[in-house]
């Protein structure tokens, strides 16, 4: 610093440090200004407002669960939140199969078994180097072409239906509480099973922490079941809830009752799901070979099994390196889901540009659709960073 | 921190300020010189909006008349520039070898014959510019199943003429699956094209009747593809829109289109506002050859009628004497007191126009386009024609 100092006062004012500072701001902020007032300017911003949202929608979307908006009582910002629900639900399913997916087809790749490992690196191959529309498409032309309509349609024992209809399997749904509580006391109970889950998670760990120290078997696992069971089983009876499994009927061309997985969610989570799932399989691969082979020779030197190295040492180290980059591939996904606009499912982005489509008001529009793929992407980013952070706490 | 040498920080400074002034330059220049281009697009568009006046209206200046004569303007030229659909069979279709074929385009040629001008088939297949193309003068008249509604015929600067051809939405359901109207698909999946007044009123229909239904939206296409592969139990649109996709299918009679309409959808031709001798003259070519059908001249015996009119009403509608009398034009003086005489040479009577083109797909027996006078009593309640031609005389 004494040396820049010492000379600044014969340096010219335009190479001076401070002034080219000042200057480059400067010009940073004119430019910003110029784009912004130009921008300002050259739209019509007279109407510009949210009040269209809350006008009738006039208009009804299929891909509905567990929400029933008809589209004529309904207000416009109604049937978008059913789109957001419809975006959500493809999105979590998505993130959930390309992740098992991924994992898979990883360790499948670097498997010394020559037909596993070739045909991961086909599956790899095919699903990386193809556009996700074209898949997209192509999946839903499968589902709608390849499977047998709804007259001559596959039953497996009245328990699973298959025709271009969607896929119809049993679904557990509330049947009345043991002294007519009412049904929402389910999603009570889900929530309690959730709270004992995470506390048999908690037991588990400190007990097997126990077990290292000491060196005497304390049970994790047995410990971490009967909490959890036993929760289970009393919340049961305390609540009353009854949860009866219902079987898919066929009635007329219409399935009713259990769960129907629609031929566009389908085509949707399928695309999102292979494409994805061939990139995380990519980064969990190399996250293990970015392992020293030191850690793979220990393990089989200290005797463990193919399963035991690949779960106690091999994954867990990996982890460390794969969840930023998975992170990514999460995000991506979210993105990736407004491509539902290819195969007719109503997500939240084919839904906004019907609503823009009646009402005008495209700014506004886009507005909200871009505002609500950022609050998903940094919902998905923050439950990663607190995993990262759990993962990375414990130095190795 | 390290710092790069005096001479690195030059040029790092250098290709910063390049970068900020070609940025700043750039804004400023696509500001002002889009505003240039703007002023010189409208001094331009001036001029050529002159031109084309002075072109297109050498004597026929009316006074509150913007465009001028159309009649006057399309003899001139000797071409009328008429506006269809290249995309949907039987109405204005594009053929493998480049002919344009349909019941809007025989309009088309009944209008240019009455006229006695050549015809050319200009594309107007996309929805969203139909009517400016109108405006702007690209086209007389547009035929292209354009529904009159009030707001059209107020803020876009058209005038319709009388309607050619009565439709509705209507629904198109599989062969064989007991469905006769919609009170019997509660709880079916439909199809529908996203973001149009269809969709509009199908669901305002289902709240009335309160029955349920699922959706499954998408474009015209993907509707259609839907449906054919057996997703939907329903597909709805325009009655005519479907009988067209429909009845140029190989297995069409796998499919079957409901008698039932749901919204009103008349299809007419479109001309411009402020222009009443060219749309009398689209007007009465229409209620001509519905006419003509009324008292039974068609393509093969018109010539024998006009040489030896059966009636006075024949002899008027043709613009020939009875029985050595005189010839009245009614007024028609710019296009001669035959034009519908013409008219009917070329394309036939208005029955056979329908024969010709839609007939197959759409019967026209008992729908609304069947003569107003003809018997009824083969038909269910409610149903049966309105096509109706206004005296001529």
């Amino acid at each position: 610093m004494s040396a820049q100092a010492q000379h600044s006062g014969d340096v010219p004012l335009f190479y001076r440090r401070g002034f080219r500072n000042v200057l480059q701001q400067a010009i940073y902020v004119a430019a910003t200004a110029i784009v912004a007032w130009y921008v300002y300017t050259s739209l019509d911003l007279r109407d510009f407002g949210f009040g269209f949202l809350s006008e009738p929608a006039g208009f009804a979307v299929g891909s509905q669960w567990l929400t029933e908006v008809d589209g004529v009582t309904s207000s416009r910002l109604e049937i978008y939140l059913v789109g957001v629900w419809a975006s959500l639900r493809a999105v979590m399913v998505a993130i959930l199969l390309s992740t098992v997916v991924g994992v898979f087809i990883g360790v499948a790749r670097l498997s010394s078994n020559f037909l596993l490992s070739k045909m991961a690196t086909l599956f790899v191959e095919i699903f990386r180097n193809t556009p996700l529309l074209v898949q997209v498409v192509l999946w839903y032309a499968v589902l709608l072409v390849g499977a047998p309509v709804i007259q001559d349609v596959v039953n497996v024992g009245d328990f699973f239906f298959l025709s271009n209809r969607g896929i119809a399997i049993p679904w557990p749904v509330p049947s009345g509480g043991l002294w007519g509580v009412p049904d929402w006391f389910v999603g009570v109970w889900v929530l309690v099973l959730i709270a004992a889950a995470l506390v048999a998670m908690r037991v588990r760990a400190s007990r097997q922490e126990i077990e290292r120290e000491t060196g005497q078997p304390h049970y994790p696992n047995r410990w971490a079941f009967s909490i959890f069971a036993g929760a289970a089983l009393i919340s049961f009876l305390l609540l009353g809830v009854v949860v009866s499994i219902d079987r898919p009927i066929l009635d007329g061309t219409q399935y009713a009752e259990g769960m129907v997985i629609k031929p566009e969610f389908a085509a949707l989570v399928l695309g999102l799901t292979a494409y994805t799932g061939a990139f995380i399989a990519e980064i969990v691969r190399g996250s293990i070979q970015a392992l020293p082979r030191g850690q793979t020779e220990a393990a089989n030197a200290i005797g463990l099994s193919g399963y035991q190295r690949l779960t106690l040492i091999i994954l867990p180290q990996a982890l460390r390196q794969m969840i930023p980059s998975v992170t990514n591939q999460y995000l991506n996904v979210n993105k990736n889901s407004s491509l539902a606009y290819a195969v007719l499912y109503d997500d939240l982005f084919r839904v906004a540009t019907v609503i823009q489509n009646k009402a005008g008001h495209a700014l506004e529009m886009f507005f909200v659709i871009i505002v609500t793929y950022m609050i998903i992407s940094f919902a998905i980013s923050a439950v990663m960073n607190v995993f990262n952070a759990r993962v990375t706490a414990n130095r190795l | 921190m390290r710092w790069p040498s005096l001479k690195g920080r030059r040029l790092v400074s250098a290709l910063l300020f390049a970068g900020a002034a070609l940025i700043a330059g750039a804004v400023i220049g696509a500001c002002t010189s889009d505003e240039d281009q703007q002023q010189a697009q409208a001094v331009e568009q001036q001029q050529a909006m002159q031109q084309q006046q002075q072109q297109d209206q050498p004597q026929a200046q009316v006074s509150g008349d913007p465009r001028g004569n159309t009649v006057q303007l399309v003899k001139d030229r000797g071409i009328l520039k008429c506006g269809v659909k290249q995309t949907q069979p039987l109405f204005g279709f594009r053929e493998p070898d480049g002919s344009v074929v349909g019941f809007d385009v025989d309009f088309c040629k009944a209008i240019a014959e009455a006229l006695e001008v050549d015809l050319e088939l200009i594309d107007a297949s996309d929805a969203s510019t139909r009517f400016e193309l109108l405006a702007n003068g690209n086209i007389d008249v547009l035929i292209r199943t354009t529904t009159i509604t009030a707001s059209r015929d107020r803020e876009l600067g058209v005038d319709f003429a009388q309607t050619t051809f009565y439709t509705g939405q209507g629904f198109a359901v599989h062969a064989g699956a007991g469905i006769n109207s919609t009170a019997d698909m509660g709880g079916s999946t439909i199809c529908v094209q996203s973001g149009t007044t269809t969709e509009q009123n199908l669901a305002d229909h289902f709240t009335d009747l309160g029955l349920s239904y699922t959706p499954l939206g998408g474009s015209d296409q993907e509707t259609q593809d839907a449906f054919l592969a057996g997703r939907c139990d329903v597909w709805t649109a325009d009655q005519s829109n479907l009988a067209s996709r429909i009845g140029v299918l190989e297995n069409a009679s796998d499919f079957v289109i409901l008698g039932e309409l749901i919204s009103k959808e008349p299809l007419a031709p479109g001309v411009r506002d402020y222009d009443s001798e060219f749309k009398d003259v689209v007007n009465w070519v229409v209620h001509g050859l519905i006419a003509a059908e009324e008292m039974g001249i068609n393509k093969a015996n018109v010539a024998a009628m006009a040489s030896n009119p059966p009636n006075t009403a024949v002899a008027r509608l043709l613009g020939v004497p009875f029985e050595g009398g005189e010839v009245s034009t009614l007024g028609f003086d710019s296009v001669g007191a035959q034009f519908i005489q013409r008219a009917l040479i070329a394309v036939g009577n208005y029955g056979e126009i329908y024969e010709n083109n839609v007939g197959d797909a759409v019967p026209r027996a008992c729908s609304l386009n069947a003569l107003a006078s003809e018997d009824k009593s083969n038909c269910p309640p409610g149903t049966g024609g309105i096509q109706y031609a206004l005296p001529y005389r």
